[in-house]
């Protein structure tokens, strides 16, 4: 694999409301192929910093680079699903999901003024979008318009529309908020899927395709259907000047496999909750951010566990 | 019980029966009012109604220099006039109802005169475009497209503002696309149907304006017809005249509700 800018890089980001501080000078790398839940208290300001690395609303201080570049707004190098779908409600599944390609791969002028050509490119694109859909079982509503699909059938078009342009990151809002118990649980084997592809295209030696960031305010669910978590709090022992990353550790690889089995998360679960959600748990802000050194500790003594479960 | 639904034949019966009760209400009026004065003509009977038919339709002129029917002559130069007033005043209320929702700025500059203009009659604005415009073909374009073009600027404001999620945008950039292409391929395919309501709802008013100026202004066209007709108590034509507008009006109101559902076939009904 070639040596590439992490897929997603906050430096010393703050942001602040009038005399509210909201984030705290938050750094955070998120390396492609990874897929990172991220967990906090209502209002800690998650969207404040989803926002930041969608380039909705840029941060008061600090940088977001995606792909090494720093964020100037919306742009394709960062795809969202949101919690509400937002799929674009008059264009057919397929079509929505080939939307991204037809914007990034044709201009206005070239599919009024190049119409034949625009016409064979345009079939290239509907076979993609078809096969994206395949990927998430949803060959059989590509002709379907958002209204007429159930809402966890929307938001695996959401992801499949989000993921086609293969942005450097996915962000993940919530995605399985609305959503019914078993459509939840099948989109989170989906996201176990998307990691194993993940897994083994780092032992083919290529970049993985995907790399996600999903904020969740479930923490099983956290735990579960990713390999990193990270929790953004006020509570710690410089919370009057914002929240800041306190919780930042691997978490157990899943293979979409394997029985959902909740007892091996319970004790990650439990740490997870107090160092983030448990306002009289004061501690010093960094004592669980420790992702980066237990990766190279593992690393360093077994090899890679998670290509090894991959196998 | 309100809103309960009842069976589709019901409906039509109920449908039909209104219809013959209006018919049967007229035809009631017009029999009484022929009993009393045989020779009237204010609610004539289907005899009067064949004598309008054919004085309307009959060729005018000579053989040297002969002329069309009233109704041709009228149905062109009124359906002309319509057509370009609407097309005018939508296409301008589209492209600023769209600015306008799309970019603060041209909301500042422009909601405080939209928003002014739109309280004022067109029809009391009549005078002005009288003046400006004299009274030939671009007076009654005038009057159509400015009279329906401030309440539709402030529909497709309204459209622009509601019905495009500030998520679709963002989205849009996300998957690649420029600004141009956000307004083209986003904001436009999402307010095309009530674009399209739009049109339909100001139908009604862009004809009440057009009558209404024919009537003052014109030398042929419905409106002028009709006052024409109406000074000579010749109910005959008039009510033809006024049972042709209904119905054309009907056509457009379902051309432009088949357009929907083939422009936007997700929109639903």
């Amino acid at each position: 694999m070639t040596e590439e800018a992490p897929a997603l890089e906050i430096r010393d980001v703050s942001h602040w409301f009038g005399d509210f501080r909201v984030l705290n000078h938050i750094d955070l790398r998120i390396e492609a192929g990874q897929i990172v839940a991220l967990v906090g208290p209502s209002g800690c300001g998650k969207s404040t910093l989803l926002k930041a690395i969608l380039g909705t609303h840029p941060p008061r201080e600090g940088e977001v680079l995606v792909g090494g570049e720093p964020v100037r707004g919306p742009n394709r190098n960062v795809g969202i699903v949101y919690q509400n779908y937002s799929l674009f409600d008059f264009l057919t599944a397929e079509k929505n999901v080939a939307f991204g390609l037809k914007l990034d791969q044709s201009s206005l002028p070239f599919r009024i003024f190049q119409y034949p050509r625009w016409r064979k490119l345009r079939a290239e694109q509907m076979r993609m979008a078809r096969e994206y859909l395949r990927r998430v079982h949803l060959a059989e509503a590509c002709g379907k318009y958002p209204h007429e699909l159930s809402g966890g059938m929307r938001q695996r078009v959401a992801i499949a529309q989000a993921l086609i342009l293969k942005p450097k990151i996915v962000l993940l809002d919530e995605p399985f908020g609305a959503l019914d118990e078993a459509t939840r649980e099948s989109l989170q084997l989906m996201l176990l899927h998307f990691y194993q592809e993940n897994l083994q295209a780092i032992q083919r030696g290529e970049v993985p395709e995907y790399t996600i960031l999903i904020v969740t305010h479930e923490l099983n669910e956290a735990i579960y259907v990713a390999n990193r978590v990270v929790g953004l709090s006020r509570y710690h022992d410089q919370a009057e000047k914002g929240a800041m990353i306190v919780y930042d550790r691997p978490c157990p690889i899943f293979s979409p496999d394997d029985p959902r089995d909740v007892a091996q998360f319970i004790e990650q679960r439990e740490e997870l909750r107090r160092a983030v959600f448990d306002p009289n748990y004061i501690k010093h802000h960094q004592k669980y951010v420790t992702f980066w050194k237990e990766l190279a500790d593992q690393e360093s003594s077994v090899g890679n566990p998670a290509i090894d479960n991959a196998n | 019980m309100i809103r309960h639904p009842i069976p589709k034949w019901l409906f039509y019966t109920l449908a039909a029966a209104g219809v013959a009760a209006a018919v049967a209400v007229y035809a009631g009026l017009s029999v009484r009012q022929t009993w009393i004065n045989p020779t009237q003509n204010i609610l004539p009977g289907i005899k009067g109604f064949v004598v309008g038919w054919e004085e309307i339709t009959k060729p005018r002129g000579n053989e040297r220099r002969p002329k069309p029917s009233w109704l041709s002559t009228d149905v062109r130069a009124t359906y002309w006039r319509l057509l370009l007033g609407l097309s005018c005043g939508t296409i301008a209320s589209v492209l600023i109802g769209v600015a306008m929702g799309a970019y603060e700025a041209a909301e500042a500059f422009f909601s405080p005169v939209i928003n002014f203009m739109a309280k004022i009659p067109p029809t009391a604005m009549l005078a002005v475009y009288m003046v400006v415009f004299g009274t030939k073909l671009e007076m009654y374009i005038a009057l159509v497209g400015f009279g329906i073009f401030f309440t539709m600027v402030q529909s497709i404001f309204q459209a622009v503002k509601k019905d495009v999620a500030a998520d679709h945008i963002d989205k849009a950039y996300t998957l690649g696309a420029s600004e141009c292409e956000v307004l083209v391929e986003v904001v436009w395919q999402q307010i095309l149907p009530r674009v399209i309501e739009t049109v339909r709802v100001h139908l009604g008013p862009a004809m009440v304006f057009l009558i209404a100026a024919e009537m003052l202004f014109a030398s042929e066209g419905f409106g002028y017809t009709i006052r024409q007709q109406s000074r000579l108590i010749n109910m005959n034509v008039v009510y033809i005249y006024l049972a042709i507008l209904g119905l054309t009006g009907l056509c457009f109101d379902w051309l432009l509700i088949r357009l929907r559902r083939w422009l936007c076939p997700w929109f639903g009904d």
